[in-house]
């Protein structure tokens, strides 16, 4: 736009949405000298707003919602309700700054619509709850008050209680360095950070540090990569353009990563996530995992852990399982970090905060990692924390939930009787003793009644597991009593949710492949019945 | 500061945290943000106990504190910033005070309100608590929200408006009795 242009231009290419920054600053110029010019603009886009929301009406689909909130009305535009949720940019502020000018009485309503869109946060969301919010300045007090002595006593455990077995190297320097070691940009993870160890014993693979046990279909890697030769990683830098792959260290510990993603494997076992999504898990009791970025550090006795750190000026951490100790890495500033909860370190502020629970970022990389994959139907696999409900999708979805990754079953737990390589009914049984023993993993799969409307809708799935299953459960008074002996940590939700679950004796079938690893079902929905299976598979 | 005082403390946060982060957020405040403000106005007002003078209002002092936050808000460098901008920020303190009951009602009766509003919540019918959670409880974006619900996301955005507009009518309505 040229400088001799006119008020008038300005507003028109505004109006058209073909405003820039340099644009929308001189108009904002302009405005700011010319009261009328700024209630003109303000009347124009609200005029515009109608319109677009009085063209757009016709595709509010859900008429009974739509009755459920007629109202008035609204006093306040989008550009309103973009401010209350929080996605307004600097310049859609400014056009209600321009806006609320002129009327007092709205600057007062729009703070009321503030006060109260952050208090239905607070009494919807139990991450932001009273509970919630207490304990948060209960840790970050201990914090910032200088009283946690978080770092002392992991520094002395550390040194006490872990005892490096021979031929590993010690990892270089303490774990809770400078960032100054870590990196100045990259976000950086390490996992089985303790020790350096070799994962492939063959000369061929001797530098190997690391090796992919598990990838998705459309893994790709960028061609100025590291390669990746016979599955095995060795030091160097990795780029993964999509896909998500699963490393396995030498300490049994697990790393899956989400592309696109740039990571360093390192000799010392470590790795370092300049970019992307990277969940680890622990499976070594003896060995912590320690994931570091240039914000954060989570490490200690944490059995899942994740970061993301796409964005380029934070990075977030969810604990998913097990609690560890948090620390912001520039500062040596640390404190606990419990199951459920996220954190997100502000690189520009180098300061923690609490931020809501919420897996979904992750939901690629945990299909993965769960160990079970689909082949057939509508199968979601439920993030870890979910609680058992309704889906939110269509009916007729199956769910799939990871109870418990890791536990070792008491001696008298009994299963249900299958036949394996055909289809059969679920039919009332006497039951038998599960045959095995080691650890074991708990999932339960779910479909949600109907509405009522699909009462004879069958619905098939076909699902293979990583392990083999060695019991499945599918009566209810077997998966009542099986409950607290997998040690499921999902919470049931909704009354008399025990009293209609498992499956609907002749009528729903299953089959288990002769490997024992697919698991095929054919399930009536029906309208009041909860179809429940729980699988057990051996991890060792 | 001795145990009576920490004593006080903790009952005066569980009193003021949802009001003060109803007021935090009423000055501009990024969501994202609300709560690092609030817990940051709670630590300043703990290390600054002994300068309370216990017959002062206590959530009138927490609000001056979290009103002193907000402003150096704008001081900082842009990417530091945890307000939503500097120009909203502005109008939003600068009529703090219009009218003047305005700030003491964003404050107070933080804990009613909060009760009301669950219990109005609990009434709402199914999908509208879906959409509620789907915007609260997992934070997705209008955008999100509409291809879960079938609608555009300005349809969303006039949803929730609506909803917001109906729980705050209801949460109004329950105090009503109360504060009369």
């Amino acid at each position: 736009m040229k400088n001799e242009s006119t008020p008038e231009d300005l507003l028109q290419s505004l109006l058209h949405d073909e405003a820039d920054d340099a644009v929308a600053s001189r108009l904002s110029e302009c405005a700011g000298n010319d009261p009328a010019l700024a209630r003109r603009i303000g009347e124009e886009l609200e005029f515009s707003e109608m319109l677009r929301q009085v063209l757009l009406e016709g595709d509010f689909t859900d008429q009974k919602l739509e009755s459920v909130l007629e109202s008035d009305a609204l006093e306040c535009g989008d550009l309103v309700a973009r401010v209350v949720d929080g996605s307004a940019t600097t310049f859609e502020c400014d056009q209600v700054v321009k806006h609320l000018w002129e009327n007092p009485e709205a600057t007062a309503e729009l703070k009321r619509s503030l006060a109260v869109d952050e208090w239905i946060s607070e009494a919807v969301s139990e991450s932001k709850s009273g509970e919630a919010f207490v304990e948060a300045l209960e840790t970050r007090m201990w914090a910032e008050t200088r009283q946690d002595h978080f770092v002392e006593d992991l520094t002395a455990r550390l040194e006490d209680e872990i005892d490096p077995p021979e031929n590993v190297v010690p990892f270089p320097g303490s774990w809770i360095a400078p960032a100054a070691q870590v990196g100045a940009v990259a976000a950086a993870l390490a996992i089985g950070a303790f020790f350096a160890v070799q994962v492939l014993p063959s000369s061929s693979k001797a530098l190997a540090v690391a090796s992919i046990v598990k990838s998705s279909s459309d893994v790709s890697w960028a061609k100025d990569s590291t390669q990746v030769q016979d599955g095995a990683l060795k030091s160097g830098r990795y780029q993964l353009d999509s896909g998500v792959v699963s490393l396995k260290f030498a300490s049994g510990n697990e790393m899956t990563v989400e592309g696109p993603a740039v990571f360093d494997v390192n000799d010392d076992a470590t790795t370092f996530v300049h970019h992307g999504v990277a969940l680890a898990r622990r499976q070594n009791a003896d060995m912590g995992i320690s994931l570091r970025s240039k914000g954060l550090s989570v490490s200690d006795s944490a059995q899942l852990v994740g970061i993301d750190a796409r964005s380029e000026t934070s990075t977030d951490a969810i604990m998913f399982e097990g609690d560890g100790g948090i620390c912001l890495t520039e500062r040596g500033i640390c404190r606990e970090l419990y199951e459920m909860e996220a954190v997100k370190a502000d690189l520009g502020r180098d300061k923690l905060v609490d931020i809501p629970y919420n897996p979904h970022a992750f939901a690629k990389a945990w299909e993965l990692l769960s160990g079970v994959e689909k082949n057939m139907g509508s199968v979601r696999i439920e993030m870890p924390g979910s609680k058992v409900g309704p889906s939110h999708e269509d009916v007729g979805e199956v769910q799939v939930y990871v109870e418990n990754d890791s536990f070792r079953p008491e001696a008298d737990m009994e299963v249900d009787k299958i036949s394996v390589g055909e289809f059969a009914s679920a039919e009332t049984n006497s039951g038998q003793a599960l045959q095995t023993e080691g650890d074991l993993r708990s999932y339960l799969l779910q479909l949600w009644p109907s509405d009522g409307s699909a009462d004879d809708e069958e619905v098939e799935a076909s699902l293979t597991f990583d392990h083999p299953v060695v019991g499945v459960i599918y009566s209810s008074d077997r998966l009542a009593s099986s409950d607290l002996s997998v040690g499921s940590a999902i919470t049931h939700v909704g009354d008399g949710f025990n009293d209609l679950r498992g499956l609907d004796s002749g009528n729903d079938s299953l089959l288990l492949s002769k490997d024992r690893k697919t698991l095929n079902l054919k399930l009536k929905g029906g309208a009041s019945q909860v179809d429940q299976v729980r699988v057990l598979v051996a991890l060792n | 500061m001795d145990s009576d005082d920490r004593e006080l403390f903790v009952e005066q946060v569980r009193e003021h945290h949802a009001g003060l982060r109803g007021f935090v957020r009423a000055l501009g405040v990024d969501p994202l943000w609300v709560d690092d403000v609030a817990q940051e106005a709670f630590i300043v007002a703990y290390n600054r106990l002994d300068e309370f003078d216990k017959e002062r209002d206590f959530g009138a002092w927490l609000r001056g504190i979290a009103r002193n936050l907000v402003i150096n808000e704008r001081r900082k460098d842009a990417r530091r910033k945890r307000i939503l901008s500097d120009n909203l920020t502005d109008v939003l303190l600068s009529t703090s005070s219009y009218p003047e009951d305005v700030e003491e009602e964003m404050g107070d009766q933080g804990l009613a309100k909060m009760n009301a509003l669950k219990f109005c919540i609990k009434d709402l019918p199914e999908k509208s608590l879906q959409m509620l959670k789907a915007r609260y409880e997992e934070e997705s974006s209008a955008q999100a929200i509409a291809e879960d619900f079938s609608m555009n996301p300005p349809a969303v955005r006039k949803a929730l408006e609506r909803l917001r507009t109906a729980l705050r009518k209801c949460m109004e309505e329950r105090l009503a009795p109360a504060s009369a």
